[in-house]
């Protein structure tokens, strides 16, 4: 269940893909919102971003420099369209792996104090169904705070739980429940 | 030890000195055989069940009764002189129950006598109407009456559950809050929402239901007068409004609020919307509900690692852990005299329904079924309503409180969860 | 064990007063007393055993002697006698010691006068013729003063003789007195001896007739006790017969009882208001055939559902197993009862 750099440059690279314009190019999409889905690394990856893809064309200084700070901050635009964090059953401890991404997203809030999200805390269908609506809203929480330590703002936040409710996936198996114990970011 | 003490009172006695004494300590391990005949009809009725069908359901659904099919009757009496004990105890049966439906104007008149055949003698006879179009009112107290007559505990089949229902048609989720008979029948719709509703809690006297509904696209509790539809959003802070349980003179309810960081349990003056906090941990609490006395509650609480049962003697109380038995137990629901709290119990994967005995502490797993939830216990404590997974889909299942016989409800579409027993009203 | 011998090296006690003689004088006591109190706590009704008899008889036991025989008192006679001649001895010799004395008395009072004599004729022989008249009235004198002087004794000797006589009157009439007394402490005590010895005769007499009273008491006790034991023991082996012919009817009897039970277990359904405090006692009667004569509510649980529960179950059974045996069965099936008690409810 881990998630390896190896597998976050590969799902970077997959979503640059996304992002060169290849939206249509067959991925298994889900209720139309979600994208492909790793069963073990258990992410999803948002298709269809607005941001364009990069020109070739002869090179200055300055323009590899600007090439250098676009692509640093593809990378941490492909970073961000990580928007989803995943939780051990009845935890609410945000994983190693998703701590990048989170910063990355911290940062971004703190750039952007205009901007709004959403925290949206979820479990399993496991337990009981008033239990499940305090854990999702303990994860929710979690992440909110790491956002704080990490630079965004209280006001820009708003938290909420919906327990076992809204379910990624349909499903009574430890995949589904797996990718069911989640945050999510909502960007408004 | 007194047991032992007849044993050896039995083996020391002599044929001179004492008499003989046989001691019976168990019974038999079965539902007690019952002949509900079929009740005789004079003039028009109306379409749909049976009276005497819908009492030997009713009777079914308890585990307690094993009701003759008609065809295997000998006969079919209507009253008490046609009756031949002397039949209906070759048939091995127990009690027969026969009645007589008369037509007059819209309302429908039964007479019905319940008769011990080992005893041969006459527990019962009444009558009772209702209108032509509520004759399930009518079979269901009469089912209430001979279930009395028998067990010496008031029947609670005209009581309602209160349940919501999930669609998900073409992905879009529709909830349904629904109130319907005990047994699953004359269901009607009372909210509707693309949200989620949980926690239906009946208010004592049952003529309202608090309810958690996202229907703002965040939880909120609200309080539904069924005979109106009249709605009032009782609590609505930031954070979670969940888990609304009645006090026992309804003007109370306790509820589960993250507003200060963290879910905790508070106590909600309906009337002036005023809040006491009765608990204060940085787990999560949840799930309260009060105990038979009206002092103490249960609630739920991971204070110590995983969530477990607590109890609180009186609101200012130390809570003191009552579930022990696997690192899961949550939603408590005492029965109404503070023998038994029941609850989800977590047992290797599986979720079960659990009750303890609260003054032997021992636990007992009453369900075999798994993904088990949201218990609710029959007014009278002989029956329990619960959740369990079915094809996919959540059912509602009703068993015996003891984890006797099972009854499913009528399966709808998607899923039938979070069923609410209510009070008995007299 | 090894902690009392070094008990008994340290302290260096005798060996009668080292702890395994104590603990053996102890257990003595403790069995003796032990014994006292089984023989005292046996069951009145419990015969005696004839070692227990003959320990009782022991009360014959050795009769006092008769406690005082004046056998020292012909001894205190001879010394009394003895002192007697003693004392006569004494009084001879003092009477002869003063005869004694007076003769030396009159011997020198004779040498006065042999010297006055003397002195005399030699005045007589100057005086010669005349005094001779003088001393012829001098011898006159002298004779006549001898007479008297002897007169005198005589009379002294025969006073002395009379008071002698006297004395020896009054001695003789104290020892007839003393005699007398004494005759008469020794009739006394002859008498009281005599009323002892009866007294103690009589009791020896009374003695031994509550011995042989008791004897016999003992006997007839003795032979009741052998009678109850003959009784006892025929008794027993009646019992043994009686129960070896019960333990037959009872292993039958409660094969049945097992069989009812187990019937009427499986047709026993206690109402959903059973607690297991209820319990509900029927007494039922059975005809020979095994058919309920009838029933009887004898104690209510306090729950009519209950209460009719065990009824309808007790009434459900149209036959009950029951013995072959006739004895048996009016042994114990009867007339019986049945208690209804739910142990463990579902």
């Amino acid at each position: 269940m881990k998630m390896t750099a190896q597998h976050k440059a590969l799902a970077l690279i997959f979503s640059l893909g996304l992002i060169a314009g290849c939206s249509s190019t067959g991925d298994p999409v889900e209720d139309g919102a979600y994208g492909a889905v790793d069963q073990d690394g258990g992410s999803t990856v948002y298709g269809g971003d607005e941001e364009g893809g990069v020109s070739s064309s002869e090179m200055t200084e300055e323009q590899r420099r600007a090439a250098e700070a676009r692509a640093e901050r593809a990378e941490a635009d492909a970073m961000r369209e990580i928007t989803t964090f995943y939780f051990d059953f009845d935890t609410a401890e945000i994983k190693s792996e998703a701590r990048e991404v989170l910063v990355a997203h911290a940062r971004y809030l703190q750039a952007n104090p205009g901007q709004n999200v959403r925290i949206e805390g979820h479990a399993d269908e496991r337990g009981t169904k008033e239990y499940n609506l305090a854990l999702g809203e303990r994860r929710a929480n979690a992440i909110e705070r790491f956002l704080i330590v990490n630079g965004a703002s209280r006001g820009q936040m708003e938290t909420i739980s919906y327990g076992e409710e809204k379910p990624a996936v349909m499903g009574s198996n430890d995949s589904a429940w797996a990718q069911n114990r989640r945050v999510e970011l909502v960007f408004q | 030890m007194t047991w032992l003490l007849a044993i050896a009172v039995m083996i020391g006695s002599t044929p001179a000195s004492a008499e003989l004494l046989i001691r019976i300590t168990e019974g038999a391990d079965a539902a007690i055989p019952v002949a509900v005949v079929p009740f005789s009809e004079s003039g028009a009725m109306p379409s749909g069940d049976k009276v005497s069908s819908i009492v030997r359901d009713d009777l079914t659904m308890t585990g307690e009764f094993r009701p003759l099919p008609a065809e295997k009757m000998l006969s079919l009496p209507a009253k008490g002189e046609e009756v031949y004990f002397r039949d209906w105890r070759m048939l091995g049966q127990r009690y027969v129950l026969v009645g007589q439906l008369t037509r007059r104007g819209d309302k429908v008149e039964a007479r019905y006598e319940l008769f011990d055949v080992n005893r041969e003698e006459r527990i019962m006879g009444a009558t009772a109407s209702s209108s032509v179009n509520n004759t399930r009112s009518l079979a269901h107290h009469i089912s209430d009456r001979v279930y009395e007559a028998i067990t010496g505990v008031p029947g609670a089949f005209s009581t309602k559950l209160a349940y919501v229902t999930l669609e998900r048609a073409g992905g879009e989720p529709l909830y349904r809050l629904q109130v319907s008979d005990v047994d699953g029948k004359r269901a009607r719709v009372r909210l509707e929402s693309d949200e989620p509703i949980l926690s239906p809690a009946w208010s004592p006297d049952a003529k309202k239901l608090a309810y958690v509904s996202f229907e703002t696209g965040k939880p909120a509790i609200y309080i539904h007068e069924l005979s109106t539809g009249n709605r009032t959003r009782v609590a609505d802070y930031r954070g979670l409004n969940s888990a609304p349980s009645w006090s026992d003179d309804g003007r109370s309810l306790l509820v589960t609020l993250s507003k200060d960081g963290n879910a905790e349990i508070y106590k909600l003056d309906i009337e002036s919307r005023s809040l006491k906090r009765l608990t204060n941990h940085w787990s999560i609490d949840t799930e309260p509900t009060w105990d038979h006395t009206g002092d103490g509650f249960y609630f739920t609480s991971d204070r110590s690692g995983g969530p477990q049962i607590y109890h609180k003697a009186s609101e200012g109380a130390e809570p003191r852990r009552i579930t022990f038995g696997s690192r899961y137990n949550a939603r408590p629901r005492p029965d109404n005299d503070g023998k038994y709290v029941y609850y989800v119990h977590q047992r290797d994967k599986s979720f079960h329904i659990a009750r303890t005995n609260l003054k032997t502490e021992e636990e007992t797993i009453l369900t075999r079924t798994e993904s088990d939830e949201s218990p609710s216990v029959a007014p009278n404590g002989r029956m329990l309503i619960y959740a369990t997974k079915q094809g996919g889909n959540s059912v509602l299942t009703v068993i015996a409180a003891d984890g006797g016989a099972a009854y499913s409800l009528p399966a709808s579409k998607g899923d039938v969860r979070e069923p609410a027993w209510s009070p008995i009203v007299r | 064990m090894r902690g009392h011998e070094r008990d008994l090296i340290s302290t260096g006690q005798p060996p009668w007063k080292s702890p395994v003689a104590l603990s053996i004088l102890m257990h003595g006591l403790v069995l003796g007393v032990a014994l006292a109190g089984w023989s005292w706590s046996v069951p009145r009704d419990e015969p005696q055993p004839p070692s227990i008899s003959a320990r009782l008889v022991t009360q014959n036991q050795p009769e006092p002697s008769p406690v005082t025989e004046p056998v020292d008192q012909p001894d205190r006679d001879e010394e009394q006698r003895q002192e007697e001649q003693e004392k006569q001895r004494r009084i001879e010799a003092e009477r002869q010691k003063a005869e004694e004395e007076e003769r030396a008395r009159q011997e020198a009072r004779r040498i006065q006068q042999e010297k006055e004599r003397e002195q005399e004729r030699q005045r007589q022989e100057e005086e010669a013729q005349r005094k001779r008249e003088q001393q012829r009235k001098a011898e006159e004198e002298a004779a006549r003063q001898k007479a008297e002087a002897e007169a005198k004794e005589r009379e002294r000797q025969k006073a002395e003789e009379e008071k002698r006589r006297q004395e020896e009157a009054a001695r003789k009439a104290a020892e007839e007195k003393r005699r007398a007394e004494e005759q008469r402490r020794k009739e006394e005590a002859e008498r009281k001896a005599r009323e002892e010895r009866e007294r103690l005769e009589a009791e020896r007499k009374r003695k031994e007739r509550e011995r042989r009273l008791q004897e016999q008491q003992l006997e007839a006790l003795a032979a009741e006790a052998q009678q109850q034991r003959e009784a006892e023991e025929r008794e027993r082996r009646e019992a043994a017969a009686a129960k070896a012919r019960e333990a037959q009817m009872l292993s039958e009897s409660q094969k049945y009882q097992a069989l009812i039970r187990e019937r009427l277990s499986q047709a026993w359904y206690p109402p959903s208001s059973a607690t297991e405090e209820m319990t509900a006692r029927l007494q039922i009667t059975l005809l020979p055939t095994g058919e309920l004569a009838s029933v009887t509510l004898v104690s209510s649980s306090g729950n009519t559902a209950f209460d009719n529960s065990a009824l309808g179950a007790v009434k459900s059974l149209s036959r009950y197993p029951i013995p072959d045996d006739r004895d048996t069965f009016e042994s114990y099936f009867r007339q019986f009862t049945i208690e209804f008690n739910p142990r463990r409810l579902r």
